[in-house]
């Protein structure tokens, strides 16, 4: 595909961890892509699948959930359920045929601003190959 | 397969006594399938039930009109609604009464057994009689079915005209029930998610263009929706209609009004319903297979909920439909739930 | 204009045909049929009933009625807006059976008439109907000759065509048709005088053959006028599902909706757009205000039965029920419409 192609990525980051390190990152000038179109929610517990699949539909050409590691729960146990819940909606989009690349979720703490940036050089370099997303995308 | 005598007598007693309002069960059909569903309200009519392999309905989803016209009553009868049940559709009841919809006093389950068969799939019926209109099928002492149309009989084993789900059923006989007319014989499971060998064995490319050939068929007639006792939301997140429109109401607002799915049949569109619907059914879907009965384009649609049913299982060891005292599979956690795809 | 075409020389017609975008009848591997583009396959000619009837590319399930996108323009935004009629090639559905151009000729009273559908008539204008005389009735469940259709009628056909063994008596009904005729002109052959006979014959067989009635028809139609409180309906929709199954197959039915489809919100640009709906949805009927006049199952199959054989009949003098009997055959809970209207008949006797 073109040589030009960047992936947008659509960050789910929850307030009190993933979004604080995403803020770390920045605040410490620290260089990463910017391919990514963050979206701060109050936790990764309240990330419905919709805006996953939603997100796709859009156009998004990977998504990431990121929440706080488990038993740092802002909300005590939030974490855990996006856990089971969003693996539910990671194996049915393998299911379906979507590149397991495409749909990712991490643990970022306010403090790993570092991870954070690795977490999306990383998830860059995935979706560079693949090219931009056709399969979810109204109007492709 | 049972014979459902036990069950009638009870029936009866249950009308004459004013005990319930009325009995939903199977009677006879009149479009060429030989059974339908059918609402007794008289004990003199229980004479019109009926059980055979023909009896694939999943009669559950009338509890759900039930809830519906109470609510819509100022003075609801308070009485429960008698319902005949196979061991699938009992486990949908639990589901119900997990998510407490329904009380267990809202229902008198009148409970019957498959015993060593099942239900038939009407495509390899109609198949197997090449055509012709099947007016009876029954079971056999020998457990094989016996066809019979306008031209004689016709003797099949159990496998070539069971339906696909009987083939992996886990609840032959119903797990709750006030009444029970039938065995409760265990049967010899085949492999549990068999059915979902032949998709995962595909790759990912092969799974894609298996899965978009068939969604492109849909023409969102929503009657998967409708069919299936678990989708009793009163607004569906597809159809998005709690914006009223006024006058008043500006272009900004419409534009701005969420909606997750659009209302036209296109590729992308179609795929996003049916992965909405599968997540919101992961843990509730019992696989009565209403969903692709009811589908007028034969999109396999127990196969979507089936993967997670599996995964359910696998990844978290919930079984769905056996216990109503269990919390919902997304709203319940393990600390040894797996994390290996999180980085 | 009558003439007979051999069967060997029927796929030489269609290739002939190529200045028309061609629809024909094809089953799938899994033996269901549906009308698809001919793209140099196979004609199927065996007497079938298609799963989704021609009505999809009269009446598509989604249509564009109009773009609209914010432009920048002298450094504000004005909001364009505009028109998109379908560009629609000269179409020919071959293979139509004569309940489903019928239905054809039902919808072109309701999308015609004083306010003529603009988007309905540009694809209509320019499509022919060939149809197939039935020899046996397409499905269990038909009962055409009930609601004054025939499995011969010419309704809505630009060509009918007789099976007779060997070759076909071809009927040109239309201009339309002769076009069609023309293409191939060489192809097709006068009449012998037996000929006529022979489809006499054939379709009086095959009117005999059909297995279902709905006896008085019209009767049932004036008593359904004073029904509408009757608690028959509650009883027949008991098992309802909802489901909308019997009105998105049905040939005749065409209630749609109308939304606007944004693609892009900031800056706005977006479609308007009409995509199928149906009365049996229980918000078909929802007002602005909350209220909704049809809100039980009972009230909906009312509405579905009384369109069909009650109202139709005091606007138009026609039936808008085609007697194919899909929503029979279809239906997850076996609701009869043959059945239901039987009591209608006997209510009350």
């Amino acid at each position: 595909m073109a040589e030009d192609y960047e992936p947008r990525i659509v960050a789910f980051l929850c307030k009190w961890c993933s979004s604080a390190g995403s803020d770390l990152a920045g605040v410490s000038r620290m260089e990463y892509p910017p391919n990514v179109v963050p979206i701060q929610v109050m936790c990764s517990g309240s990330v419905s699948p919709l805006y996953i699949f939603s997100a796709f539909n859009k156009g998004a050409d990977g998504v990431l959930v990121s929440g706080c590691h488990p038993g740092d729960c802002h909300y005590i146990k939030g974490n855990y359920y996006a856990r089971r819940r969003l693996n539910l909606v990671k194996k049915l989009l393998e299911y379906i045929g979507l590149e397991p690349q495409r749909f990712q979720m991490s643990w970022i703490s306010a403090a790993e601003g570092t991870k954070y940036t690795q977490i999306i050089k990383n998830f860059v370099k995935e979706l560079k190959p693949l090219g931009p997303q056709t399969k979810m995308r109204r109007n492709p | 397969m049972a014979n459902i005598e036990d069950l009638k007598e009870e029936a009866k007693k249950l009308l004459r006594e004013g005990k319930v309002k009325y009995i939903i069960g199977y009677g006879a059909g009149t479009n060429g399938w030989p059974a339908a569903p059918l609402f007794i309200k008289k004990h003199e009519d229980v004479d019109k039930l009926v059980w055979n392999p023909t009896c694939v309905h999943n009669l559950v989803r009338f509890l759900v009109d039930e809830k519906r016209r109470k609510a819509r009553q100022k003075q609801p009868d308070k009485r429960p609604v008698g319902i005949m049940v196979k061991g699938c559709d009992s486990r949908a009841v639990v589901v119900l009464l997990q998510e407490k919809f329904i009380d267990r006093n809202d229902v008198y389950i009148l409970g019957v057994s498959c015993g060593k068969t099942g239900v038939v799939d009407d495509a390899k019926l109609s198949k197997k009689m090449g055509g012709k209109k099947a007016k009876k099928v029954e079971v056999d002492a020998q457990d094989r079915f016996v066809v019979t149309t306008e031209e004689g009989t016709v003797e099949a084993a159990a496998e070539e005209l069971l339906a696909e789900r009987c083939l992996e059923c886990k609840a032959n006989f119903p797990v709750i029930y006030d009444v029970l007319s039938g065995e409760k014989t265990k049967r010899p499971l085949d492999k549990p998610f068999g059915s979902l060998e032949k998709i995962e064995s595909l790759s990912a490319a092969e799974r894609w263009s298996f899965w978009k050939e068939q969604l492109d068929k849909c023409i969102r007639c929503y009657a998967c929706r409708s069919a299936c006792p678990m989708c009793y939301c009163d607004e569906c997140v597809v159809d998005s209609i709690n914006l009223a429109v006024t006058a008043d109401t500006t272009a900004d607002e419409k534009a701005q009004r969420i909606r997750w799915v659009q209302r036209s049949a296109e590729s992308s569109e179609n795929l996003i319903y049916h992965l909405v619907r599968a997540i919101h059914l992961a843990g509730r879907c019992i696989d009565c297979g209403e969903c692709e009965r009811a589908c007028p384009l034969d999109i396999p649609l127990r196969f979507l909920n089936k993967k997670l049913e599996k995964e359910a299982k696998e990844l978290f060891g919930y079984e769905v439909g056996f216990d109503s005292a269990l919390p919902a599979l997304i709203s319940s956690f393990r600390d040894e739930d797996p994390q290996d795809f999180i980085r | 204009m009558e003439k007979t075409l051999a069967k060997k020389s029927f796929p030489q017609w269609i290739k002939k045909l190529g200045s028309w975008s061609v629809y024909i009848p094809r089953k799938d591997k899994e033996g269901r049929w549906n009308y698809v583009e001919a793209d140099g396959g196979e004609v199927g000619l065996e007497v079938l009933q298609t799963t989704l009837p021609p009505k999809k590319i009269l009446f598509p399930q989604r249509e564009v009625f109009l773009e609209f996108a914010m432009t920048p323009a002298g450094g504000r935004e004005t909001l364009e807006v505009k028109e998109v009629l379908p560009d629609v090639k000269p179409t020919v559905i071959i293979g139509a059976r004569p309940c489903e151009a019928r239905a054809a000729w039902l919808l072109d009273k309701v999308f015609g008439g004083e306010f003529r559908d603009v988007y309905y008539w540009k694809r209509r204008d320019q499509t022919s109907l060939v149809g197939f005389a039935c020899t046996t009735p397409p499905s269990e469940n038909c009962f055409c000759t009930s609601v004054e259709g025939s499995p011969h009628s010419e309704e809505g056909l630009d060509l009918l065509l007789t099976d007779l063994g060997d070759k076909y008596y071809v009927q040109s009904l239309s201009p339309k048709g002769e076009k069609l005729i023309s293409a191939a002109k060489d192809l097709f052959e006068e009449p012998k005088p037996e000929v006529k006979k022979q489809v006499k014959a054939a379709h009086a067989e095959s009117e005999k053959k059909i297995k279902r009635q709905l006896k008085d028809a019209r009767p049932i139609a004036e008593k359904l006028k004073g029904m509408f409180g009757s608690p028959l309906w509650d009883e027949e929709s008991m098992s309802c599902l909802r489901c909308g199954i019997c009105t998105y197959l049905c040939p005749s039915c065409h209630c749609f909706d109308i939304n606007d489809e944004i693609e892009n919100s900031s800056p706005l640009r977006g479609q308007r757009v009409r995509t199928w709906d149906t009365c049996q949805f229980p918000d078909f009927t929802m007002h602005s205000s909350g209220h909704n006049p049809r809100p039980d199952k009972a009230a909906r199959l009312r509405q579905r039965l009384l369109h069909k054989f009650q109202y139709f009949v005091q606007v138009y003098d026609k039936f808008m029920c085609v007697g194919c009997g899909r929503c029979i055959t279809l239906c997850p809970v076996g609701i009869d419409i043959i059945k239901v209207l039987d009591k209608v008949r006997e209510n009350g006797a």
